[in-house]
C-alpha cells in the first residue's frame, strides 16, 4: 500500500442517511478529515441535519449543534465566544449549511456575522436547490434548471446568485470555492482556512444525484465537470477581499457535456444550452479579468 | 457495532438533546440493488507479451522504487530482460492501451533499464532451489535453451548446456551486431543464467554428430532441443556459389567474431527482415555502400520498424519490388546482378500480398558483395528420424514444447521457423516447466482467461496527455562510425518519468480514489488492500466509476 493521499482519520462513520452517492456527504467527509476532532458543527436546516441520524444517534464523531434556518453564523459565533470564555481558543468552529440556509434564509445572520469578522469557518455546501425539502429552487439554482418550483415549463431564467461577490464585499480575510471531486484541494483550503482568524467562507460544490436528477455514481464525474467546463471556478479570495487566485491549469470541456447526463437541464433545446455555455464562458472571462485587474492595483494587498 | 437507542418514556431521555451513540446500528447495505466488487483483470501488455511477463506488476514495482522486485518479476518469465530489452519487437507495446491516447508506453526500455540494472547487481539472482536427482541435457544456447537452462536449474535440476559454437548465446551472438546488442551485454546475462543453478557447459560439441541424441536419452531424464534456424536460404539461382557471394548469417558471425572485413565496395542485401537489416547495416559500418533489394514494398517487411528507419537514417539505400534472376560472374567472381521486377498481387497465406514478376522488366546492377539474407533453415542432421519433423522443423504438440518422444521437448525457430528472441525465451520456459511437472507429476494449470481491455475502461480524466519518454541515443553521424551502442537505458529520472504513465489497466494500483470518494466511509484501506464493508455500502457506484482502471467490477445483487 502506498502512502494515503488524505489523512486516514475517519470523523464521519457509516450508517447516515444521505441519499447514495450524496455529494454533502463527501464534502463533510474531506472537511472533517482536514479539521480534526478538534471542532464543534453548527448546522442549521438542510439535508445535513438529517443526514447526520436520529436522536440519540450521530454518524459525525465532533459535537454538533442543530440551529434554526436563519441562524447558523450567529449560532457558530455564539459557540466560539462561549469556548473562548471557558478559555478553549484552540477548537474550531464551522457553521455547516446549505446553499438555502446560505444564500436565502441565513443570508443576513452570516452577513451580520462576516462584518463583525467573527472567528468561524462558514461553509455552505452547495447542492443548488431545496434538496432536503423537495427540490425547491434557491437563489443558488443555476439558470436553466429544472426543480419542483420550477418546472420545466417554468424552468429558472435567472441566474445563480453570486454570492463569492457577496463575501468579498465583507472584506473577510478568507473565502474559497472547492468541489467533491478535488479531495486534496478541498483538505488544503479547509487547513489553510483554520490557521486563519476571522469569518472564513468556504463554498463547496456537492452534486445531488436526486435533486440533479443525476445517476448516483456520477456525483463526483459532476463535481468535476463543473470545474472544468468553468461553471463552478476553483477559486480563493484573500487579503480581505483584495487578492483573487483563479485555478486555470485543466483541460477545459464543454458546458453541454457537464449538463448531459443531468436530469435538470434535459429540457433545455439546443438553443438554449448554446445561450447558457456563452454565458459561463463570459462569467469565466470577467472572473480572469477581476483577477487581473485586482493583481495590477499597486499597493492594494493587504 | 452500536445498537439502536430506543426510550420507552420522555425519562429516560438525556436531559438536553445530545448524542448517546453512532450510528453503526444502521446497515445501510439493505439499500442497496448493485454491489461494486474489486475484481483485477489481465493487463492487455501482459497479454500481448509472447513471454507473458507481468509488465503491469513491474512498472508499480518501479513506481514505488522497488527495483529488485520489479526485476525478479521479469525474472519469473524471461532470464534476459537485457537482451529482450535491447532486440525485442515489443508487441506489448502494441496492445499498450495508453497507445489510443496518447503514446504507449516505453515499455522495452524500461524492461532493459531493469535487465541493466540485474546485470550490475548479481546478488538480486536467488539461490536455486536445492539439486534434485533428475538431469537435464539442453541442446543448443540460443534463447530458448538458455531460457530452458535458466528455469529448469532454477529449480534444481542439472542441466548439461551443449552449443556447437565456441560461446554460447546462439543467433544472440552470432547474429545480431554490436551496436544493438553488445557482447558484454549478452556475457553478463549468459553468466547470470550460468550462476543460476547447476548447469554444465559444452561448447564446441555438436548433437547430432559427436554426441547422437539417442546417447543424450540414455544418459538424461529429459532433453531440450533448441539449436534455432543457423543457416541461409539459397536464392536457388546461378552462380550462387562464386566468390563475392555470402549468406548474411555468415557475414553477420564474422563481423561478430572481430574479423576484419574488406567492405568498400558497392554492397547488395537481399530480403527485407531483421537479418537483413542488420547485415545492411553492418556492411555500411564497414565502409560500404549498401542497397537493401526486397521482393515486396517497405509495408510488407517483416524488420522492426524502427530498425528500417534507422537503417534509412544512416544512409542504407532500398530498391523496393525486385528480385535477383541471375548472377553473372566473371572468372568466377561476382560482377553483375540482374534483377527482375516485381509488383503485388493477391495476398498470400501470411496475409501479405504476393510479389508478381512484371513481364519483360529486368534492371542489371554492378555488384561487389551480395548478401543474402532470405530467410534462415534449420539443420536437422542427427535429429531427423530420432524426433518427428515436418516442413524442416521439428514437429511438438501442444504449447509446451513436447514431440512425439515422451523425454523429448523442443522450443523456438526449430519448431516455429523464423520468430522472434521473446517467443524463444517463451518456449524455452514453458517446455522447462513442463518438464518439471513431468518429474514431479503436477497437472498443467489451467488456461489463462483472456479479457477485453480497451481505452474506454479508463478514466482518461485521471490522466493528462504526455508523450512517451525516448531511449537516450548517439546521433546517427556517430552510430555509423562504429559498432557503438546506439540506443541507452533510462538513468532513475527518465525511468520514473516513463512509469508514471502507466495506466496499470484493470489492476489496482492503490490510488486511493475507491477509498477517498466512498459517501459511506463504506471502504476500508488495509495494509495491502481496500475493503468494502457491505454492511453500509449503499451501492452508489461511485467507486466503480471513479476508479481509473476498471478495476472494480459490478455485481447484481441476488445473484
Amino acid at each position: 500500500m502506498r502512502e494515503a493521499r488524505i489523512p486516514t482519520e475517519e470523523l464521519m462513520g457509516s450508517g447516515h442517511l444521505a441519499c447514495q452517492g450524496c455529494g454533502a456527504t463527501i464534502a463533510m467527509r474531506f472537511a472533517l478529515k482536514a479539521l480534526g476532532s478538534k471542532t464543534i458543527l453548527v448546522i442549521p436546516a438542510c439535508c445535513w441535519a438529517v443526514i447526520d441520524g436520529t436522536f440519540p444517534h450521530s454518524a459525525v464523531d465532533v459535537p454538533i449543534f442543530h440551529t434554526a434556518f436563519e441562524t447558523a453564523a450567529v449560532t457558530a459565533a455564539g459557540v466560539k465566544a462561549g469556548l473562548e470564555m471557558r478559555g478553549d481558543f484552540e477548537t474550531t468552529v464551522v457553521a455547516w449549511a446549505g446553499d438555502g440556509g446560505t444564500f436565502d434564509i441565513g443570508l443576513q445572520a452570516l452577513s451580520g456575522t462576516a462584518e463583525r469578522n467573527d472567528d468561524i469557518i462558514y461553509v455552505c455546501y452547495d447542492n443548488e436547490a431545496y434538496m432536503n425539502t423537495g427540490i425547491q429552487r434557491s437563489s443558488s439554482t443555476p439558470v436553466g434548471a429544472w426543480t419542483t418550483t420550477t418546472p420545466v415549463t417554468n424552468y429558472k431564467t435567472r441566474p445563480k446568485k453570486n454570492m463569492i461577490d457577496i463575501m468579498a464585499a465583507h472584506a473577510i480575510p478568507y473565502i474559497a470555492t472547492a468541489s467533491v471531486a478535488y479531495p486534496e484541494d478541498l483538505i488544503r483550503k479547509f487547513k489553510k482556512a483554520k490557521a486563519i482568524k476571522g469569518t472564513k467562507y468556504i463554498q463547496i460544490l456537492a452534486p445531488c444525484p436526486t435533486g440533479w436528477k443525476l445517476s448516483p455514481e456520477l456525483t463526483i464525474w459532476a463535481g468535476r465537470k463543473a470545474v472544468t467546463s468553468k461553471v463552478y471556478p476553483m477559486l480563493e479570495i484573500t487579503e480581505n477581499g483584495n487578492k483573487l487566485t483563479v485555478w486555470k491549469d485543466f483541460e477545459a470541456t464543454s458546458f453541454k457535456e457537464y449538463i448531459k447526463p443531468q436530469g435538470r437541464f434535459r429540457h433545455l433545446k439546443e438553443n438554449e444550452i448554446e445561450k447558457i455555455g456563452k454565458d459561463v464562458e463570459s462569467s469565466w472571462q470577467r472572473l480572469l479579468a477581476r483577477e487581473k485587474m485586482l493583481a495590477s492595483i499597486p499597493g492594494l494587498e493587504a | 457495532m452500536s445498537k439502536q437507542i430506543k426510550f420507552d418514556s420522555y425519562r429516560e431521555m438525556p436531559i438536553r438533546s445530545m448524542t448517546l451513540d453512532n450510528m453503526l446500528w444502521n446497515k445501510t447495505g439493505s439499500w442497496r440493488n448493485v454491489k461494486p466488487v474489486y475484481d483485477n483483470k489481465v493487463s492487455p501488455c501482459i497479454l500481448g507479451c509472447p513471454a507473458g511477463e507481468n509488465i503491469q506488476h513491474y512498472i508499480q514495482l518501479v513506481i514505488d522504487k522497488k527495483y529488485k522486485e520489479a526485476w525478479e518479476t521479469i525474472i519469473e518469465s524471461n532470464p534476459m530482460p537485457a537482451v529482450t530489452g535491447r532486440v525485442c519487437s515489443h508487441p506489448c507495446m502494441g496492445k499498450c492501451t495508453r497507445g489510443d491516447y496518447d503514446e504507449a508506453v516505453n515499455i522495452n526500455a524500461i524492461e532493459r533499464t531493469l535487465g541493466d540494472m540485474g546485470i550490475d547487481n548479481p546478488g538480486w539472482m536467488r539461490e536455486s532451489e536445492k539439486t534434485k536427482k533428475q538431469k537435464v541435457a539442453v541442446i543448443g544456447s540460443g534463447p530458448a535453451g538458455l531460457s530452458a537452462a535458466f528455469y529448469l536449474a532454477r529449480a534444481g535440476y542439472s542441466v548439461t548446456l551443449y552449443e556447437t559454437e565456441k560461446a554460447l548465446g546462439g543467433v544472440l551472438r552470432w547474429g545480431i551486431p554490436e551496436y544493438r546488442l553488445p557482447n558484454c551485454v549478452l556475457d553478463g546475462v549468459i553468466e547470470s543464467i550460468l550462476n543460476s543453478g547447476p548447469i554444465s557447459v559444452k561448447t564446441e560439441t555438436v548433437v547430432g554428430k559427436e554426441i547422437k541424441l539417442k546417447e543424450l536419452e540414455d544418459n538424461f531424464d529429459a532433453i531440450f532441443i533448441g539449436i534455432g534456424l543457423m543457416e541461409s536460404r539459397k536464392l536457388g539461382i546461378s552462380n550462387e556459389d562464386c566468390e563475392g557471394v555470402e549468406s548474411g548469417l555468415e557475414y553477420l558471425k564474422r563481423v561478430n567474431s572481430g574479423d576484419n572485413l574488406d567492405s568498400s565496395k558497392k554492397t547488395v542485401v537481399i530480403g527485407g527482415g531483421n537479418t537483413a537489416m542488420d547485415v545492411a547495416r553492418s556492411a555500411l559500418r564497414k565502409g560500404s555502400d549498401v542497397t537493401v533489394v526486397y521482393r515486396r514494398t517497405q509495408a510488407e517487411m517483416p524488420a522492426i520498424a524502427s530498425e528500417i528507419e534507422e537503417a534509412e537514417k544512416e544512409g542504407v539505400n532500398f530498391r523496393f519490388l525486385a528480385a535477383p534472376k541471375e548472377i553473372v560472374a566473371e572468372g568466377g567472381k561476382l560482377s553483375k546482378v540482374l534483377f527482375q521486377e516485381m509488383e503485388l498481387g493477391e495476398p498470400d497465406e501470411s496475409g501479405r500480398r504476393r510479389p508478381v514478376p512484371l513481364e519483360g522488366k529486368t534492371f542489371t546492377m554492378e555488384v561487389g558483395r551480395l548478401f543474402t539474407a532470405i530467410g534462415e533453415r534449420a539443420d536437422l542432421d542427427g535429429f531427423g528420424p530420432e524426433v518427428d519433423t515436418e516442413w524442416d522443423l521439428i514437429k511438438v504438440n501442444g504449447e509446451f514444447g513436447e514431440t512425439n518422444k515422451k523425454n523429448i521437448f523442443a522450443g523456438g525457430d526449430i519448431v516455429t521457423g523464423a520468430a522472434s528472441v521473446v517467443e524463444a525465451v517463451a518456449a524455452g520456459r514453458k517446455a522447462a516447466e513442463k518438464i518439471i511437472r513431468v518429474f514431479i507429476g503436477e497437472a498443467d494449470p489451467p488456461k489463462q482467461e483472456e479479457t477485453e481491455f480497451g481505452i474506454e475502461n479508463i478514466n482518461v480524466d485521471y490522466f493528462t496527455k504526455s508523450n512517451r519518454t525516448l531511449n537516450p541515443r548517439i546521433s546517427v553521424e556517430e552510430a555509423k562510425k562504429g559498432f557503438e551502442e546506439i540506443l541507452t537505458g533510462f538513468d532513475e529520472q527518465l525511468l520514473q518519468k516513463e512509469v508514471d504513465r502507466c495506466f496499470s489497466c484493470g489492476v489496482c494500483n492503490y490510488c486511493d480514489n475507491c477509498w477517498v470518494y466512498c459517501p459511506d466511509t463504506a471502504i476500508v484501506r488495509k495494509d495491502d488492500r481496500y475493503e468494502i464493508d457491505y454492511d453500509y455500502c449503499k451501492g452508489c457506484l461511485v467507486c466503480v466509476e471513479e476508479c481509473p482502471r476498471s478495476a472494480l467490477s459490478i455485481e447484481e445483487e441476488g445473484k
